[in-house]
């Protein structure tokens, strides 16, 4: 029993319990929680943080943290605004932005492995500087305007055929397939795993730390871009500081997930129950009417419970 | 920890334990200090020197409290220092001072270091007991300390009592020095040595003896005291209470510790250097400030010179293990 609970799959099925109990417990307490408007709308919030927390997935899994997520939505947020407010082809500002984004994360996972610095205060380093490069370039007032795709595709009112849900569901969903079929079924997802629970053995196993840092940051950084540019869409105006509730937000969808932050285990189907478990909470306190600064403490002391129960570490004893 | 590899040479000068022991980070401050005092002589004059270290004191103390959770090793990090400080100041000010009518220093003091422990402690719990991961469970403290003092203290207010208002300036010295003498008391205890064993290979601790969920839980209680000193200082220098202010100094203390030379991995390190990566990053805001250049560029420059400070640290590290091996 002991085994069960504490391996991934069963703390994967916590997250989605608690999910579940949730929602039944908004629907029960907030008249108007189920209706449809309020869970499409709950559904297109879960999608984006989820997007958002792709990369914090994968960069948690391989024993590392990405900080720099907030800033590089923040980045593609803006960037983007301003190449297309600049009469840009659209398609050309997505490559642009998408490039620039893959070298940011290159770099994080480059001096992180290759110098055998703690992610934690590289990501955060390179981030700043991200932030203060997009700061200069739009001298703090960002203009430009989301292109009408981008709105329609992430609309709470939007709908698939006769299906009342924007194409970012579907969309979404197609992602997520993806990346757990890469994470457990490719070599890239295998070495992700093995570095992540035991660097020296996968170096012996011919892993190229390095090289999988690289391209896991530089993932990381390309999914922070593509939620900063559906923000966009969201949103509808670029806002620098749009990225900021994410940097703490990732990392608890992650955690109540059921991922370990000591790297080596971790779902990203539990990421997403975790992004759901996240916004619904999020939701519910506000519904019942509380004060944002006490949506946050009680936030605080949700994630501190939730992980509490799943969440544990073993004992040092138990690790020998 | 470094008179092992030694026992055969020569016996380690002064400089090179100190370089052992901060890294690269003296070298930096040196340059610039240097580079304050020729480029701004007038804000750099000696009689100034008391309001400078004021100014950079609250800082210095956030990288202070930082350090001891972080030496525990195996991620251990306290994200709620910023918070807990703001936490501080805000009970202080508003409920003691301004509700209570309580400004006697016997009284204020005490009941910051027990807040500052208090909450500690229950990082320490979470984080070493409930076995949460320390970057989560402090993350979930920070949440709900952000949000009390925002909901106890919604804007700014309140003034401080002239004793505590003396500690703004070169005074603020004197609760560093506290600081210090506490941890200085803290390294004659064998705790110190079960901390940094536990911070190097918890695992070889714990076969060798070593409490180790204890040594984490007691290392928050110590960052939770000093947030609490470190919590004074800015109510000293703000002079009054402000809700907003606290939480930023997180992540720059997390970043000065990190210049300092204190491994975020745990088991390296020590307060110095985390006070020495502080004043670094207070001098680095002072320089690009006198620059006159945008705070969008000083935050470019912010970034850039942490990042290559810490490179710079792994690469001496990397010579160091070399020059060991020959």
């Amino acid at each position: 029993m002991r085994v069960h609970l504490n391996s991934t799959g069963a703390r994967v099925a916590g997250a989605i319990l608690i999910a579940v109990l949730l929602f039944l417990a908004g629907s029960a307490l907030i008249e108007g929680y189920s209706s449809a408007f309020s869970i499409r709308a709950m559904l297109v919030l879960a999608c984006l943080l989820a997007v958002a927390c792709v990369g914090q997935t994968l960069t948690i899994i391989i024993g590392g943290i990405d900080l720099s997520i907030p800033f590089v939505i923040g980045f593609a947020n803006v960037v983007a605004a301003q190449l297309y407010g600049d009469g840009m082809n659209f398609v050309l500002v997505c490559a642009i932005v998408g490039v620039l984004a893959l070298g940011i994360g290159a770099l994080n996972g480059a001096i992180s492995a290759g110098l055998n610095l703690h992610p934690l205060i590289v990501t955060l380093g390179i981030g700043t500087i991200v932030q203060g490069a997009v700061l200069v370039w739009t001298r703090g007032f960002p203009s430009g305007s989301a292109p009408e795709a981008v709105t329609k595709f992430v609309s709470i009112g939007g709908s698939v055929g006769p299906i009342p849900v924007p194409w970012l569901i579907p969309a979404f969903i197609a992602l997520s397939v993806v990346i757990i079929v890469v994470l457990n079924r490719t070599p890239y997802g295998r070495r992700l795993f093995a570095l992540g629970s035991n660097p020296r053995a996968a170096a012996l196993a011919l892993i190229n730390p390095l090289r999988m840092w690289i391209v896991t940051f530089a993932l990381s950084a390309f999914f922070a871009a593509v939620a900063g540019v559906l923000l966009l869409g969201f949103t509808g105006s670029a806002y620098g500081d749009v990225g900021q509730p994410y940097l703490f937000q990732t990392i608890a969808a992650v955690v109540i997930g059921g991922t370990a932050l000591v790297g080596g285990r971790g779902s990203f189907l539990g990421t997403v129950a975790g992004a759901v478990v996240l916004t619904q909470i999020n939701t519910l306190l506000i519904g019942l009417g509380l004060q944002p600064s006490l949506v946050q403490a009680a936030l605080g002391l949700v994630i501190i419970v939730l992980v509490s129960l799943y969440g544990r570490e073993a004992h040092v004893r138990a690790t020998i | 920890m470094t008179a092992v590899t030694d026992s055969t040479a020569r016996r380690p000068g002064i400089v090179w334990l100190m370089w052992r022991r901060t890294g690269f980070a003296p070298l930096l401050l040196l340059v610039l200090l240097v580079l304050n005092v020729v480029l701004n002589p007038v804000r750099f004059a000696p009689g100034n020197w008391g309001t400078l270290i004021g100014l950079a004191a609250p800082l210095i103390g956030a990288a202070l409290a930082s350090t001891p959770a972080i030496l525990g090793g195996r991620g251990g990090i306290d994200v709620s220092v910023g918070p807990l400080m703001g936490f501080v100041n805000a009970i202080v000010v508003k409920v003691m001072i301004t509700e209570l009518g309580m400004s006697s220093p016997f009284v204020i003091v005490p009941a910051a270091l027990l807040i500052g422990a208090a909450v500690g402690a229950v990082n320490g719990f979470l984080a070493a007991y409930v076995r949460i991961q320390p970057i989560v469970a402090t993350l979930g403290t920070y949440l709900v300390l952000v949000g009390v003092t925002l909901t106890i203290l919604p804007s700014p207010m309140g003034s401080v009592p002239a004793w505590l208002k003396l500690f703004s300036g070169s005074l603020s010295i004197v609760p560093l020095a506290a600081i210090f003498l506490i941890w200085w008391g803290i390294r004659r205890l064998p705790y110190y040595d079960h901390l940094m064993a536990t911070g190097s290979d918890d695992r070889a601790a714990y076969t060798a003896g070593v409490d180790v969920p204890l040594v984490r839980f007691l290392s928050y209680v110590v960052t939770g005291v000093f947030a609490g000193i470190a919590g004074l200082m800015l109510t000293a220098l703000i002079g009054s209470a402000d809700g907003n202010i606290a939480p930023t100094y997180t992540l720059i203390a997390i970043s000065a510790v990190a210049l300092g030379g204190v491994s975020l991995a745990g088991g390296r390190g020590g307060l110095l250097g985390a006070a020495i990566g502080a004043i670094c990053i207070f001098l680095i805001q002072s320089v690009l400030t006198l620059f006159n250049v945008s705070t969008f560029v000083l935050q470019i420059a912010y970034g850039a010179i942490l990042v290559i400070a810490i490179c710079l640290t792994a690469i001496q590290d990397r010579i160091e293990k070399r020059a060991r091996q020959r």
